[in-house]
């Protein structure tokens, strides 16, 4: 039975309240809820889209290289003489089975992979331990790739021998 | 004992969720940003992955990103700098070295990472290794060389994991 009081009675014991229609009270007690659950379920995909999505150049990573001055002399020691690099000419070509070429300028086994080419510069660089090998870590080596040559062969081979752990390593100009 | 059954009834546990929402928000923002910025400087290209490259992660500082943006047989459209791209014929490239040489006198400690598609040929990417060598010539004439006395350039492959 509902009354004009503010509550109902079930039983004895037990009240329930029930807001007013009208008046005063109703006003006060009345009060705007605003679901934010879809809010923010949106909010996290959009957090998580955008991770996910700037973390695109995580796996990128640099060689470190110094380029050296092609134009005009600098200064020199008049009483060193200076090492003749070591040249690699690397090629690309059509052939899928070997689509890139490598040729060590000089009387040396020529590599046919850059395994090989790594493999020749590591057994060729100065032992301390057995006073053996033919170049130093800091023999210049010039990496040559001729005209038409595929940026990624040119990088193999500059990391083949950085790999051989030479540090001045260098590219030609273009014939 | 009725006033204390009610008193239970009414209270419930509310958490305040502003802060939550404001600090969400704010990462929103901030990766929104980013992923601008990584759309314009770093173009998708496909860069070379060499077998077990030697390769180190590119410093926090200061960079300035260089794109050889490719065509389709193995060329350069443009140069991309930055947000600015220049053309690929001599004009552009001498307007690039004179754009990477400003940027060298106001900053001489600046990096330059060079990204190019692993299909491009050499003689398309060198130009950028010269026109980064001559800007540093160029700045080291008006008084503020490199910081380590010689260009030195960032080449960027990809280190598959």
């Amino acid at each position: 039975m509902i009354t004009d009081s503010a509550t109902t009675e079930i039983d004895d014991d037990q009240e329930i309240p029930v807001p007013p229609l009208r008046g005063r009270r109703g006003r006060q007690r009345a009060r705007m809820n605003v679901n934010l659950t879809s809010l923010i379920d949106v909010t996290f995909l959009l957090l998580v889209y955008f991770m996910v999505a700037t973390s695109m150049t995580g796996r990128e990573q640099v060689y470190r290289m110094d380029l050296p001055s092609r134009e005009g002399a600098g200064p020199s020691d008049p009483f060193t003489l200076d090492d003749e690099p070591l040249r690699i000419l690397v090629s690309s070509s059509a052939d899928e089975a070997q689509p890139y070429r490598l040729t060590i300028d000089g009387p040396y086994p020529q590599p046919a992979t850059f395994q090989a080419l790594h493999d020749f510069l590591r057994s060729k660089q100065v032992n301390e331990a057995t006073s053996g090998g033919l170049f130093d870590s800091k023999h210049p080596i010039m990496i040559e790739p001729a005209a038409g040559t595929r940026w990624e062969h040119a990088i193999e081979a500059f990391n083949a021998t950085v790999t051989a752990r030479y540090s001045n390593v260098t590219f030609a100009a273009p014939g | 004992m009725h006033r204390a059954r009610r008193h239970r009834e009414r209270s419930g546990l509310e958490v305040n969720l502003t802060s939550l929402i404001d600090v969400t928000f704010l990462l929103i923002i901030f990766f929104v940003l980013v992923s601008k910025l990584n759309e314009v400087e770093n173009v998708r290209l496909d860069l070379p992955s060499p077998q077990e490259p030697m390769t180190v992660l590119p410093d926090s500082k200061q960079q300035v990103v260089i794109n050889v943006l490719p065509d389709n047989a193995g060329g350069a459209s443009a140069y991309r700098v930055g947000v600015i791209d220049f053309p690929s014929n001599l004009a552009g490239q001498n307007a690039m070295k004179s754009h990477l040489a400003e940027l060298y006198q106001a900053n001489p400690g600046i990096e330059v990472n060079v990204r190019a598609d692993r299909s491009t040929h050499y003689e398309h990417v060198e130009p950028v290794m010269r026109a980064v060598s001559l800007a540093a010539r160029i700045a080291a004439g008006a008084g503020a060389p490199p910081a380590s006395g010689m260009a030195r350039i960032n080449l960027v492959v990809l280190k598959e994991r």
